[in-house]
């Protein structure tokens, strides 16, 4: 029971402790005779029966301490013609049963009422700050620089772009930057979940919501903290609870006609009998009952609620979800489709082995193609220009091309210098001998002066964890795991084999990559089975569009990949997928628990009702006690992850 | 036009889907979405209608349950 805020504290207060007090005083004097308080009979007349007996009246007042502000509400809505309100059924319940002269059970049932109420709303109160808790990654204050090297202390809102900032050891980067001076690590948990610090030195990127490590750094602002990347996952997700799950709009949907159908039974409730067996107000008491334990609160609130938590705790593994519609799709995950490089590969390539024909050495070869390759960002070219131990000196080579998709061509020296695919070197009229056998990797063929000189052999290693990963996927239930991708088909050959995937194709463009899903996702029409589609975001965009699930992975949020996908990863970890499911499966459990439990309770509550067995105790139960239970069970979702945090440390 | 309003005093969820399905019936209006657990109104409308739509949506509020008002 912490914080309770003042409005709670008051309510607690007076409409629950004050009339119980005063219950208990009418229990009391229902014991006592008028005749035995002296000071009463002076100005009540002589009796020989109870004090409650004779002035049943004073029942009057626990009832309207308790309640008081439900009467008021109620009135309050009738006034703008809202005949439906709970409120005003319980107060015509309770006045009606003080009409029948059951007077401590009228105010008995509002003081319970008033109890489940305030246990309803703390519970909503708390799982509302437990959520905002999981997103307490937002930076409080930022250092911004100024005159004399001095600093002030300023809101995160006020940094404008290119505000140079100060982030001391265990500090949290305020905004998107760039690092300027300073070399440390950075905890990247509160966006990724992983605790692996991240090594950061002047001209890295850095972006908010990591906390600094030991040392000092200094950084310059990129953009403002509205734009940032934690007010972005912050918006993501308080976005993502309002695109609602199928269960939810179900709900709506349901309780949209199931209330009218039961209004119509309550009716009939009080008017048939009455006429058959007169006795209306009894009748009329039991279709106030009838109603209050009609109420569709508990499951309007735990299912939304559950779907909350599953957003949240999939945020705090690093996984953003962009509707609950999507976090109730993983639970049903059938088909998983992913792209190669990158994603289930580390998307760095390594020289593996260089081949020279005769007349040239191997480091020759390299050293030429390292030569024009320097000025590309290809991960293919920064491989060889890494392999190279003695580069050929910058002054020597000049006029460098890049031909798009096919290699690099340039001089060194006095000579023309070929390196890329087979395609750009017949092109340019280079011969390739027969002999030179194609592998299963990546090759690139570097010519001389016109003539085949040699080949660099590259390739990428598919990441440690990704096996494993698709096996705890494939434990998860899902069936199929395909892989796609552009590269060669000897390349996907190898990195299937090495990762267990026996789906594949190879060589793909990125249409030929959306037709293949589109195939895929023709097989599963129809039934209640997933696809998802896990790429980088960047040049994935279609397919992403088009499955069911698009998820981008690692960048650490980039724009791009936050923009086309459903489902955005911070980092590049394949097990978070497996978790998600798991996730997914656990929010879809309590969900249908919720809906089960509640419409069972409550049907057989409104059956008795409408029988007279079941008296107003049990519709405030069947109402207040169902909701009650019902959140309680959604809010596992939200507290079981933070114990598995703490554990974790 | 998309903008997004914080709520105060909703306490019910089902006024939230009633006022939810009240308000995407008025005119102008696109795609409106009331939150009971963010406690947040967001509303898609026409540009040169949405003043009129905010109002309306003010009133249909109140009607479902009276001390909820949406923050400017």
């Amino acid at each position: 029971m912490d914080r309770l805020n003042e409005k709670q504290r008051n309510k607690l207060f007076v409409s629950i402790i004050i009339p119980i007090v005063l219950y208990i005083g009418c229990l009391l004097m229902e014991h006592v005779k008028v005749s035995d308080i002296p000071w009463m009979i002076s100005w009540l007349q002589e009796s020989n029966d109870s004090v409650m007996d004779t002035y049943p009246v004073f029942w009057f007042a626990p009832l309207f301490a308790a309640g008081m502000d439900v009467y008021i509400e109620a009135c309050i809505n009738i006034k703008h013609g809202n005949f439906l309100d709970e409120k005003f059924l319980m107060m015509i319940a309770t006045l009606g049963a003080f009409y029948c002269r059951e007077y401590s059970e009228a105010v008995a049932v509002m003081i319970f009422y008033q109890i489940g109420e305030f246990f309803q709303s703390y519970a909503v109160g708390k799982s509302r700050n437990a959520i905002s808790e999981l997103m307490s990654i937002a930076p409080d204050f930022a250092n911004r620089e100024i005159a004399d090297g001095k600093y002030e202390s300023i809101d995160p809102d006020d940094i404008e772009v290119g505000d140079i900032l100060a982030v001391f050891a265990g500090e949290k980067i305020p905004v998107d930057a760039i690092v300027i001076e300073g070399e440390g690590y950075l905890n990247t948990s509160a966006l990724t979940g992983e605790s692996m610090p991240l090594t950061v030195k002047a001209g890295d990127e850095v972006i908010s919501g990591c906390i600094n490590g030991d040392t000092l750094l200094k950084i310059q602002a990129v953009k403002t903290y509205e734009n940032s990347t934690v007010s972005q996952i912050l918006e993501l997700v308080e976005n993502a609870a309002n695109k609602k799950s199928k269960t939810e709009r179900f709900i709506t949907r349901f309780a949209k006609y199931y209330t009218p159908i039961v209004v119509g039974c309550a009716v009939v409730l009080a008017v048939v009998p009455s006429i058959i067996f007169g006795n209306w107000v009894e009748w009329i008491l039991r279709a106030c009952t009838f109603l209050v334990i009609s109420c569709p609160c508990a499951l309007v609130i735990s299912v939304p609620l559950a779907f909350f938590g599953g957003i949240g705790a999939a945020s705090k593994i690093g996984a953003l979800i962009k509707g609950a519609n999507y976090l109730e799709m993983m639970a049903n995950l059938d088909v998983l489709v992913s792209d190669k490089t990158g994603t289930l590969t580390s998307g760095e390539f390594k020289v593996t082995t260089v081949d020279a024909v005769e007349g040239n050495t191997c480091d020759d070869v390299l050293k030429f193609a390292a030569a024009i390759e320097k000025v590309s960002t290809h991960p293919i070219a920064k491989a060889i220009v890494s392999a190279c131990d003695n580069p050929v000196m910058e002054s020597m080579i000049s006029d460098v091309v890049n031909v798009p998709g096919k290699g690099m061509i340039g001089d060194v020296g006095f000579s023309k210098i070929i390196a890329g695919n087979a395609a750009l070197l017949s092109e340019n009229g280079v011969i390739i001998p027969e002999d030179v056998v194609a592998t299963k990797n990546t090759i690139v063929y570097v010519a001389k002066n016109g003539k085949y000189i040699g080949s660099i052999e590259v390739a990428d290693e598919p990441k440690l964890d990704a096996k494993s990963a698709l096996e705890n996927i494939r434990k998860e239930g899902v069936s199929k795991v395909v892989m796609l991708t552009g590269d060669s088909e000897e390349a996907a050959a190898k990195a299937a084999g090495e990762l267990g995937i026996t789906n594949f194709r190879a060589e793909l463009l990125p249409q030929d990559k959306v037709k293949y899903v589109e195939g895929l996702l023709a097989m599963i029409q129809g039934e209640k089975k997933f696809l998802a589609y896990i790429g980088d975001g960047i040049n994935d965009a279609p397919v992403l569009a088009r499955s069911d699930i698009g998820i981008a992975m690692g960048s650490l949020g980039s724009d791009a990949a936050i923009e086309a996908a459903d489902i955005v990863i911070m980092d590049d970890k394949l097990d978070k997928i497996a978790s998600l499911i798991g996730i997914a499966r656990k929010t879809i459990g309590i969900s249908k628990t919720n809906i089960i439990f509640a419409l069972a309770v409550k049907i057989i509550c409104l059956i008795l009702g409408a029988l007279g067995i079941a008296n107003m105790w049990v519709a405030v139960f069947a109402d207040v006690g169902v909701a009650i239970i019902c959140i309680l069970n959604s809010m596992r979702m939200l507290l079981n992850n933070k114990e598995t945090k703490n554990v974790e440390g | 036009m998309k903008k997004k309003y914080k709520l105060e005093d909703l306490d019910c969820a089902n006024c939230a889907a009633k006022m939810e399905e009240a308000i995407n019936k008025i005119d102008g209006v696109n795609e409106a979405s009331v939150s009971f657990l963010t406690e947040k109104l967001i509303i898609d409308a026409e540009d040169d209608k949405f003043e009129a739509v905010l109002e309306e949506a003010q009133k249909i509020i109140t009607k479902v349950h009276s001390s909820t008002r949406i923050i400017k």
